[in-house]
């Protein structure tokens, strides 16, 4: 790159924040302004209300639940996609295909996905569900053929010298190579699911997310403030455990 | 034990990687294939065992045809063929105990073996094999945790375990350092002396050919341009095999 058009580049990256943070009416002003609320509201939430833990911890058990289900069976529809978005396993056109609708599917996330199930099936818990899972079978499919076209080939060759059936050469030769770090994979979805269901229920989609929505709207911050302590918690918990598990696998 | 008649192979947009390749060799042959990089080692030796399929000619081991074998005739002949890999091929993630398991596939129950049932009998011979190549100890190690020396020890342990009539090994040291390269060759030479198996080697060490071989054949585009002794590597051959530049 030229020196000329390496500051044409920069030019056009400036311009670009400085145009959006115009239009965004970015203002220290008014930041500075919102200072005293931001800390009228957290004042509001000491101390917290726990006779609402009963609610906070129901919103909770079903926001792991959602997540649960949805990256179960996401893990399982992934895997036939992930091997037909894989190059070097499914054909041209099969591959050509899939990629192209995984890429389409996975631009839209989990809380629009939600919105239209909410439409489809009604309120509750299982809109959330299905909006997990069809996010979370895409971004798992995607995640999935690139371990699959990262194989190695040479243990594979390997066990076939053997003698093996085409059968062992899969078992012994391929799953050993993919196995673990599908597992690892599907963890790490489970943990970024248990975020992206906790605000599920802001569209009515079930789970914690529902509590925190409702006592915003009744201005009961000392209920708030307990179900935001709880969704704190259970997203460190989830977190460390998964992230505990996820380094045996590999 | 070996025989090779009119072998060739192309390469779709490549040269011709074999060209009217004949060879036989004897059981409790220890060969040494020689020859430059591109020379057509690892085709040869992959047409042996019927990994790569060649364009023309035929290759038997014993009395079994592996050129136009049947899937399941060419997995028996696969079975009695031990081959050792330049990068050795293990599976990283599990174990060396596993690992070495793996070249009983053929002769295991096949549904059991898919679920990773061996029978204790081939287990205990698996364990003594490791013992055997100095590895003792670390059965329930994951191979990903050993040396590249121990590695291949284990790749040399699943091909014993086969029960192999043949070795085949590609460039088994070049992946290592040259005093590791040493111990592999001597292990290989000892299972040609002591368990008779008949082993062919590719080497790109001209010294180690001379120092190990038995018998060295020399290999340049895809052709036998040298076939005999150690001693009989003279300068003229060396000229032959490698091209006037490197003689």
């Amino acid at each position: 790159m030229s020196p000329g058009s390496r500051g044409a580049a920069w030019v056009v990256i400036l311009g670009a924040i400085a145009w959006s943070a115009v239009e965004t009416e970015v203002s220290a002003s008014r930041m500075i302004e919102g200072l005293p609320f931001m800390w009228d509201f957290m004042r509001r939430m000491v101390p917290p209300d726990l006779s609402v833990l009963g609610n906070a911890l129901r919103g909770a058990t079903e926001t792991i639940q959602i997540a649960v289900v949805g990256t179960a069976v996401a893990a399982v529809l992934a895997l036939p996609l992930g091997f037909a978005a894989a190059r070097n396993a499914a054909p041209p056109w099969l591959f050509y295909w899939a990629r192209s609708l995984l890429n389409a599917f996975r631009a839209v996330d989990t809380l629009v996905y939600a919105l239209f199930f909410v439409a489809a099936v009604g309120l509750g818990p299982f809109p959330g569900v299905l909006a997990v899972m069809v996010y979370t079978a895409t971004v798992l499919a995607k995640l999935y053929s690139e371990a699959i076209e990262a194989i190695e080939p040479g243990p594979v060759e390997a066990v076939r010298a053997t003698g093996a059936t085409e059968l062992q050469v899969l078992r012994w030769g391929v799953l050993p190579q993919l196995v673990p770090q599908f597992l690892s994979f599907t963890l790490y979805r489970f943990e970024t699911n248990i975020r992206a269901a906790a605000v599920l229920g802001f569209v009515g989609a079930g789970g914690i997310g529902f509590y925190i929505q409702t006592y915003l709207r009744l201005l009961n911050y000392p209920a708030a403030a307990t179900v935001l302590l709880v969704l704190i918690g259970l997203v460190m918990i989830v977190d460390f455990a998964s992230s505990r598990l996820r380094a045996r696998l590999i | 034990m070996i025989h090779v008649r009119g072998l060739r192979k192309d390469y779709p947009g490549g040269p011709r990687a074999l060209d009217a390749v004949d060879l036989d060799i004897g059981p409790g042959e220890f060969v040494a294939l020689i020859g430059p990089s591109g020379a057509g080692k690892s085709t040869l030796l992959r047409c042996l065992n019927g990994l790569v399929t060649p364009t023309a000619g035929e290759v038997r081991i014993g009395d079994e045809a592996v050129t136009g074998a049947s899937p399941e005739a060419l997995r028996r002949v696969r079975a009695r063929i031990g081959f050792v890999f330049q990068q050795f091929n293990l599976l990283r993630r599990l174990t060396v105990l596993e690992n070495t398991l793996l070249g009983r596939l053929a002769h295991a129950s096949r549904w059991r073996s898919l679920v990773g049932w061996f029978e204790p009998a081939e287990v205990a011979k698996a364990r003594a094999i490791l013992v055997r190549v100095g590895l003792d100890g670390l059965a329930g190690r994951r191979v990903d945790t050993l040396s590249g020396g121990q590695q291949q020890r284990v790749a040399i342990a699943r091909a014993l375990l086969q029960g192999p009539a043949v070795v085949l090994a590609d460039e088994p040291m070049s992946s290592l350092d040259p005093a590791l390269a040493h111990t592999v060759m001597e292990f290989l030479r000892r299972i040609n002396e002591e368990d008779g198996i008949t082993v062919v080697a590719s080497l790109h060490v001209l010294e180690l050919a001379q120092a190990y071989g038995r018998r060295v054949i020399g290999l340049s585009r895809g052709r036998v341009v040298h076939d005999g002794p150690p001693s009989s590597l003279d300068a003229a051959a060396t000229a032959r095999i490698f091209g006037s530049a490197s003689a």
